[in-house]
């Protein structure tokens, strides 16, 4: 009787902790979430798979290309490809003048791409495709703020310009010596990913230390 | 356990709750998504807008400058540059985006071999092959005839070009046409030009007939001065409306003096006699005017004479006063305009030549506050003879005759819907069911198109190229430049001037050599060589080192204009006063009948723009009625025939009858009756169509009176007996005023949003 009584308390309090654990888990998540970004589980918080496999690297990376297995990739000649090093502002060219930064048009990628059809690769196929059928191509947002935040990407460049040096105390000579400090180091991303926050927090501590305002309608508005 | 029917509810309640709130925290998935346009658009910044200046075909002569973001047209506005109407605008521009973005754009050409067929879609390259073989058809090229909307600027050269070359016939059509305005001006003040009247400056303003503040030539710019006018830094300007209708105008005037429908030149003339009798005014010009007989001349309209009376129905004193307000020496600079009803009689040009002949009384002219002339157009190829003809309205008299002529084998139109416009007097639907081949260029199928072999879908002016000489100019050389401001909405359309051009080369009419143009040159083309002419005159408000400059800056500002080059400063001549009143036709209605006062509607005009939703859905000014016509009656003489708001009155003359629900009102004259114009479309669009019952067109009351002089239609001599409708019924009239019930007045969509197929 007693060993019964016993057997059920522990399958109970098994039972019990086992349910608490996966509330505190999920609590954790949640909270976590709520304040930051979520952690890395599930899928949560990775880079969402785009319509165009378009890889950042090779665009505005200046690293070696390598396959997968490291090997680096060789051109016609022989030659260790590079990435090509493009300025961020050269397809985001509203970023500086613009509260969006926005997507090029698929006519600007046909600048160089009308040309370049690399070796018949899927992803430019697609491109082209888009573009013979006139056809929009629709991505996934990464960055985004809710409906009641208004940010504007010109005016924190022309501060920082201004400044003359990013938080990271980086030298800020060019509009795309900006992008880094809230976007993370893209150039090497080959997925673009979320690495800040930006949640209100994340923007008021930001507005604070540069001594910007933190009044409410300096964002909603 | 049980579960009480409470508790049941209870839960059922929370989670069809739950099921709907939290559908509501769902994020669209289109808001996770941002799109790479397919273009790029040189001067496009995502989320900014850019502003383009050009011209607004929907009040003719404004200038406006269009919002547009991401490649739309958002909203218009007045362009503050632009001399006839500086920043302001009217709800007739506004509704360009309407226009513009509307459900019932025509999409394609079309065509049909037979009337009786129904229209197919075709390709343009098929288009161009049937209008080839349409016009190769043609025995004989003076059996061609152009109808279009009257033209100036770059498109009257173009098309005036176009039909001498190829020996065709031309004929401007306008509904309300101005002709006993434009040859009052010629007589009275011998201008070929409409003046610009200065009503900012002036300090007595008699306004005879013409509803300048809401419909009348330059409505805009009339507005704007009369703000100066009333509100301006100087003493408030005193306005006598002198009008046989309660109009908008007249409802700001200080005074309203309702004259007899057709008296107004009657009354002008007495006028005319006191200021010269009791000496008051400029002496040489009374000479002048009475070939030195002084106001015996003017004996027969003495305003205590029977006649007078009779034709005005004011008594004497009330002219006297009239008189003495216009010419006293402390209201200078005064200024008589007239117009609209007060033109519209078979005495029409008597009237309006006696009303202007007022301002030489005054000696007003060319000055300040007074009549200011026009000078020509800026350039040489504007000024031609046939160039300033394509703008001129041909007269009902020659409608009514080419109905019955038979003259027409191949007819074109554009711009212009005639089919609707005239009156039955003039079988414009005849015209084109005898003609072998009718093509018709236009962006909705309206009663016109609606006749045609062939429908040509056309650019809107908010997609095209163009440029306007406004007429009446401010008083100095001015062209409004009209510029795409977007990219062709629809893929299947085409601009009129593109098409005149590929059509020229296809007949060999040598367009290109006469105009000295590019051997495959577009509208743009023909704009820019004139505005190249004009650069290398270097003067005026762009003054540039090269022509691309001096294009950008044309474009910019929304067009060019000289302030130094000024029309004539005064009259050569002054020409005796024309005595011989021809009073047939005016006088008393008799009894059970009134005297028909039409006019046109504030927001939709004269019908052209009825197919736009926010215009349908301006209140008028006066009613404040919306989406429907009406009839002003009198409420003394409505409440005797046993009528009240709403009841169906049976309108009927020698012409036609029309049903509509009476508006009782005081301001009415008792022996008139007003109804708006524009209404009662057959075709032309969802929102000029149905539009539910008892709108129909009032021009199909009026019967073919005419001015003897000029040909002209006298629109407002029509006489009409009205009774309730034998059925009997009565309906609420859509308006804003008082309690009314909530009621849908249009049937069906509202608005419906279409993009391009």
């Amino acid at each position: 009787m007693l060993i019964k009584r016993i057997a059920l308390l522990l399958v109970v309090s098994v039972g019990a902790s086992a349910t608490g654990l996966v509330l505190l888990l999920a609590g954790a998540f949640v909270v976590r979430a709520w304040w930051t970004t979520p952690f890395e589980v599930l899928g949560f918080g990775a880079a969402p798979e785009q319509p165009i496999a378009f890889p950042h690297t090779i665009h505005a990376g200046i690293d070696v290309w390598t396959y997968p297995d490291g090997s680096p990739k060789l051109d016609a000649d022989g030659n260790e490809m590079t990435g090509l090093g493009l300025d961020c502002t050269f397809c985001h060219r509203n970023v500086d003048i613009g509260a969006t930064a926005g997507v090029p048009p698929v006519e600007q990628c046909l600048f160089c791409h009308a040309s370049v059809q690399g070796d018949e690769l899927e992803e430019v196929a697609k491109l082209v495709d888009a573009w013979q059928n006139k056809e929009p191509v629709a991505w996934e947002r990464v960055h985004r703020v809710p409906d009641h935040v208004r940010f504007v990407h010109e005016a924190h460049i022309r501060y920082f310009l201004a400044q003359g040096e990013t938080p990271s105390g980086e030298p800020a000579l060019v509009a795309a010596d900006v992008c880094s400090t809230c976007h993370g180091d893209v150039a090497a991303m080959a997925e673009v990913n979320q690495v800040r926050s930006l949640k209100m927090g994340d923007c008021v501590d930001c507005h604070r230390d540069y001594n910007a305002p933190t009044d409410c309608t300096t964002c909603h508005y | 356990m049980g579960i009480t029917r409470r508790q049941f509810l209870r839960w059922t309640g929370v989670t069809a709750l739950g099921a709907v709130v939290f559908n509501g925290c769902r994020i669209p998935e289109e808001e996770l998504q941002i799109e790479s346009p397919v273009n790029l658009p040189e001067d496009l910044v995502t989320g900014i807008d850019n502003w383009y200046a050009t011209s607004c075909q929907q009040d003719p002569g404004c200038g406006v400058i269009v919002r547009v973001v991401e490649g739309r047209a958002k909203k218009v506005e007045g362009n503050p540059d632009f001399p006839i109407n500086r920043g302001k605008h009217s709800a007739r521009s506004e509704a360009g985006l309407q226009t513009l973005y509307h459900p019932d754009r025509l999409q394609t050409p079309m065509f049909r071999a037979s009337r009786n067929d129904d229209f197919l879609p075709i390709s343009w390259d098929r288009a161009r092959e049937i209008l080839n073989a349409g016009m190769n058809s043609l025995s004989d090229r003076s059996r061609f005839l152009l109808v279009t909307e009257p033209l100036r600027g770059h498109l009257a050269l173009l098309t005036s070009e176009f039909v001498q070359a190829l020996g065709g016939r031309h004929m401007a059509f306008q509904s309300l046409e101005q002709i006993n305005l434009h040859r009052a001006v010629k007589e009275v003040f011998g201008q070929d030009r409409l003046p610009d009247f200065d009503i900012e400056n002036t300090k007595y303003l008699f306004s005879f007939g013409a509803d300048f503040l809401s419909t009348w030539l330059s409505p805009v710019r009339y507005s704007r001065g009369y703000g100066e006018f009333r509100q301006g830094d100087r003493k408030r300007g005193v306005h006598y409306q002198i009008d046989s209708r309660f109009s908008m105008t007249a409802a700001n005037a200080d005074k309203w003096v309702p004259v007899k429908p057709g008296g107004e030149g009657v009354l002008a003339m007495s006028m005319a006699y006191v200021i010269i009798r009791d000496g008051m005014g400029n002496g040489d010009a009374a000479s002048a005017l009475t070939d030195g007989r002084g106001h015996e001349a003017l004996n027969a309209f003495a305003p205590d004479s029977a006649m007078v009376r009779d034709a005005t129905g004011l008594d004497s004193g009330k002219i006297e006063d009239l008189a003495h307000s216009f010419a006293d020496e402390g209201h200078q600079p005064s200024l008589a305009i007239g117009g609209g009803t007060a033109g519209a009689h078979r005495s029409g040009l008597f009237n309006l030549k006696a009303i202007y002949a007022l301002n030489l009384l005054v000696d007003n002219v060319g000055k300040k506050g007074g009549v200011m002339f026009n000078p020509a157009p800026p350039l040489e190829e504007l000024s031609r003879e046939d160039v300033a003809g394509m703008g001129m309205p041909a007269s009902y008299y020659q409608w009514q005759e080419l109905a019955g002529s038979g003259s027409v084998d191949v007819l074109m139109v554009r711009g212009a819907n005639p089919v609707y416009g005239l009156p039955p007097g003039a079988d414009f639907a005849r015209v084109a069911n005898e003609a072998n081949f009718v093509v018709v260029f236009s962006s909705f199928m309206d009663e016109t198109a609606d006749m045609a072999n062939l429908v040509l879908p056309e650019y809107t002016y908010l997609e095209d190229w163009g440029d306007n000489v406004p007429s009446p100019g401010p008083h100095y050389q001015t062209l409004g430049i009209q510029q795409p401001v977007v990219r062709p909405f629809l893929e299947g359309t085409s601009g009129f001037g593109d098409e005149l051009l590929v059509l020229g080369r296809e007949l060999d009419l040598g367009l290109e050599g006469r105009l000295e143009l590019p051997p495959d040159a577009r509208m743009q083309d023909v704009v820019k060589a004139g505005v190249e002419k004009l650069w290398s005159e270097n003067r005026g408000s762009v003054t540039a080192a090269s022509f691309e400059g001096f294009w950008n800056g044309v474009l910019q500002r929304g067009g060019w204009w000289d302030t130094q080059a000024t029309g004539d400063s005064g009259v050569s001549e002054i020409k005796p006063l024309d005595t011989a009143w021809d009073g047939s036709g005016l006088g008393d209605p008799g009894s059970g009948m009134f005297s028909l006062v039409p006019f046109l509607s504030n927001s939709i005009g004269d019908g052209q723009l009825a197919h736009l939703p926010w215009l349908q859905a301006t209140p008028d000014p006066i009613t404040t009625v919306v989406w429907h016509n009406w009839v002003e009656i009198n409420s003394r003489v409505a409440e005797e025939m046993g009528i009240s708001e709403g009841d169906i009155l049976e309108v009927s003359s020698g012409a036609g009858r029309v049903e509509a629900p009476a508006f009782p009102h005081p301001g009415v004259p008792p022996t008139t009756v007003s109804i708006p114009i524009g209404q009662g479309h057959t075709a032309m669009g969802r929102y000029a169509e149905e539009i539910g019952d008892y709108n129909y067109n009032t021009l199909s009351l009026l019967e073919s009176n005419i001015d003897k002089d000029t040909g002209a239609l006298a629109w407002a001599a029509t006489k009409v007996r009205v009774r309730k409708a034998s059925h009997g019924h009565s309906i609420d009239i859509p308006k804003f005023a008082g309690n009314q019930f909530a009621e849908e007045p249009h049937k069906g969509t509202i608005i419906k949003v279409t993009g391009p197929s």
